[in-house]
């Protein structure tokens, strides 16, 4: 590990998560952050001591030791809290994660059954390919209940056509359970599912309480954390960072020959190397995509307003795209409780129609919509305030893939150099995945070896595997055994020279005996196998006969088991897939 | 592209159900195979002998011929499980090694 000093580009979950293992380690960070506040996207902003959150973030993760610097961070001040969110669709309300039943029943009978015959004609003629977000949900649940619930949110959320956006998002961010945990759970149900999650952490007063303890915390072991400080240049030289300069109050500081780890648009960050990168870079940059956030926070004289945390909005009429209502995920958010706070998010592009309209008629068209919804009065909107978030989701299109490999490339060549996290990589992270990017960046520096890169990929399947008890590692063996392929050959051949052998040492065995009449009773086999004698010819033709039948007898078997089992494992696939169903929108 | 191949990669390693062909365990096959005769002899032989009448089971006695010294009786069936079980055995785990043999010739 050498003493140059570690320079963190962004106060967000994956910067302070890596300033804080440095910290834990003795080295101290210096942590630069554009805004006045910590926690990047995941940030709490304040309005008259109204807390509200940039998008609602649960705090849940299977990653041991993040859940564990969670808790150890804020003690009782983690909640924990008991999950309530729906669905709003043509003027109901659906329950969410989704009840199947209850599901039809507000559908109408009609309207479900189509949505059945869908999916099973999906299920007999599915996409021969799944390059599309919209090729991968039909395959999975029929075109039918796409149409119905993924296509107007989804489409929201992205501000593209379902057809455009990469197959790879939904991979990724929607795992669902792997052939052998779903296998183990339907028959023993051992291994707990992410997507069964009815309950999760949250902060008293929001993510922004978190990110101000491990703020606090990187400051108490000797680090910085400077708000209100820009990176405005990055020099480098000879495949090295030689200086990185920040400008804070009209002043412009240079850190001389640091590690640099950045958490800040992968696309931006290019831009600020000196010299400059090589154009197709530059280009490639230019060319990743990024959706951006509204937040219309909308003060409102009502104790109660509905019981939810969130709602997903997925009635075309409306722009809205999800409710928060910060009171419900803490009473905390609010100082006053006889009034509720609410958050209208509105998903855009930065230049676009909504982002550009001005704040008054942001409210205007929040409040307007909250009263379409039958959700609340006009007159009861006490107080109101906008908040924008340029860069809030990488987006996956269908060339987004090609101009990040090319900026990686490039990247690469810059030692000492890392980004991490949701926008650094380009990575539709969760906080803890871009906490674990921040994690294992600081350990590179204290010189691990580790590919952030597959960090999305591989670690939270390796965490899984680690936290797994030996009797569960013993269960999954015998699955794997159990439900192994059987040889159809060799077991019909085995069974058919087994029963071969004792046919033939049966009848050979009473002409060894040589009794006054040889084998009466053996005799009858005759019936069955044409020509058999108890006699030495008669053992062969008894030999070849039950060969025969034994191998057909073996064959049959063979195959009857193999299409059990793999009827089994693809029953319970489907069954697995559809539980990703309920909780869909919880991915995104 | 290379996404997609590392997913893949991901999947064959998370899913490894029904990947892989079933070796059979010849002792166990042999043990297996070896209990379910001897028992069926044994609890057949018990049953004539509890059904009783006037001749017992003399279509079953016919196993004397192979197994010296069995009868129908109930000492004659532990007789029978103990050849039952030694004739299973053994075709038990000649059918395991068969198997086990030809499926490595083919993978």
């Amino acid at each position: 590990m050498s003493d140059k000093p570690v320079v963190i580009i962004g106060a967000g979950p994956g910067g302070l998560a890596a300033a804080y293992e440095l910290s834990r380690e003795g080295i101290q960070p210096i942590v630069i952050e554009k805004a006045d506040t910590v926690g990047g996207i995941s940030r709490t902003e304040t309005f008259k001591e109204y807390y509200f959150d940039m998008g609602g973030h649960r705090f849940f993760t299977k990653m041991e030791r993040i859940n564990r610097i969670w808790h150890e961070m804020l003690g009782d001040d983690f909640l924990k809290v008991s999950r309530i969110s729906r669905i709003y669709y043509k003027g109901r309300f659906y329950d969410y994660p989704l009840r199947m039943f209850k599901t039809f029943f507000n559908l109408g009978p009609l309207e479900s059954l189509l949505i059945l015959l869908s999916y099973f004609k999906v299920q007999l003629l599915p996409h021969t390919e799944e390059v599309n977000f919209e090729q991968w949900v039909t395959n999975r649940f029929g075109r039918r209940l796409f149409r119905t619930f993924f296509k107007t949110y989804t489409e929201k959320v992205w501000g593209i056509p379902c057809h455009q956006i990469k197959s790879d998002w939904a991979a990724q961010r929607i795992k669902g359970l792997s052939l052998i945990v779903a296998v183990s759970n339907a028959l023993i149900g051992t291994q707990n599912a992410k997507s069964l999650i009815n309950t999760f952490n949250y902060p008293l007063k929001g993510p922004g309480m978190m990110w101000q303890r491990f703020s606090e915390t990187i400051e108490a072991e000797g680090g910085q954390v400077r708000l209100n400080s820009a990176v405005v240049r990055l020099r480098h030289d000879k495949g090295r960072i030689v200086s990185v300069s920040c400008h804070k109050d009209d002043e412009t500081e240079e850190i001389l020959n640091g590690h640099v780890i950045s958490s800040i648009p992968i696309s931006q960050i290019v831009t600020l190397l000196e010299p400059k990168a090589p154009d197709k870079v530059l280009e490639a940059a230019q060319n990743l995509s990024y959706r951006a956030f509204i937040i219309v926070v909308l003060i409102l004289n009502k104790k109660n307003l509905f019981p939810d945390q969130w709602i997903y909005i997925h009635s075309p009429e409306v722009k809205v795209g999800r409710i928060q209502n910060f009171k419900n995920w803490s009473a905390a958010m609010v100082p006053d409780s006889q009034k509720t706070s609410i958050g209208m998010e509105y998903f855009c592009n930065v230049g676009d129609d909504i982002w550009t309209k001005p704040d008054t008629e942001l409210t205007d068209m929040a409040a307007q919509e909250l009263l379409e919804l039958g959700l609340a009065e006009i007159d009861d909107i006490t107080d109101r305030v906008v908040v924008r978030q340029p860069y809030a989701y990488p987006v996956y299109d269908q060339d987004y893939e090609k101009h990040l490999k090319v900026i990686r490339n490039y990247l690469r060549n810059i030692d000492d150099f890392q980004t991490i996290g949701r926008n650094g990589m380009h990575r539709y992270n969760n906080m803890d995945h871009s906490m674990q990017t921040g994690i294992k960046a600081a350990q590179n520096v204290m010189g691990a070896n580790h590919d952030l890169w597959r960090i999305n990929d591989e670690d939270e399947y390796h965490e899984v595997a680690e936290k797994r008890e030996p009797w569960q590692i013993l269960t999954e063996k015998a699955l794997i055994l159990t439900f192994a392929r059987m040889d159809k050959l060799a077991f019909a051949t085995a069974i058919g020279s087994v029963s071969g052998l004792l046919f033939f040492i049966a009848t050979i065995w009473l002409i060894i005996k040589d009794g006054r009449v040889i084998g009466p009773f053996l005799q009858l086999l005759s019936q069955y196998f044409i020509g058999y004698t108890v006699t030495v010819k008669g053992a062969f033709i008894a030999l070849g006969y039950s060969f025969i039948w034994g191998f057909l007898f073996g064959w049959l078997f063979a195959y009857i088991r193999n299409l059990m089992f793999a009827f089994y494992i693809y029953w319970v696939k489907k069954k697995s897939d559809i539980l990703t169903f309920k909780d869909f929108f919880d991915h995104f | 592209m290379e996404a997609k191949k590392k997913d893949n990669n991901l999947r064959a390693k998370k899913e490894k159900l029904f990947s892989g062909v079933l070796w059979l365990n010849v002792k166990v096959m042999g043990l297996v195979f070896g209990l379910v005769c001897g028992l069926l002899i044994f609890v057949s032989t018990n049953w004539l002998v509890i059904k009783g009448g006037h001749t017992i089971g003399p279509h079953l006695g016919l196993l004397s011929q192979y197994f010296i010294g069995y009868r129908v009786s109930f000492w004659g069936s532990f007789i029978g499980f103990a050849y039952g079980f030694a004739v299973g055995t053994l075709s038990g785990s000649l059918v395991g090694w068969i198997y086990n043999g030809i499926t490595k010739f083919r993978n």
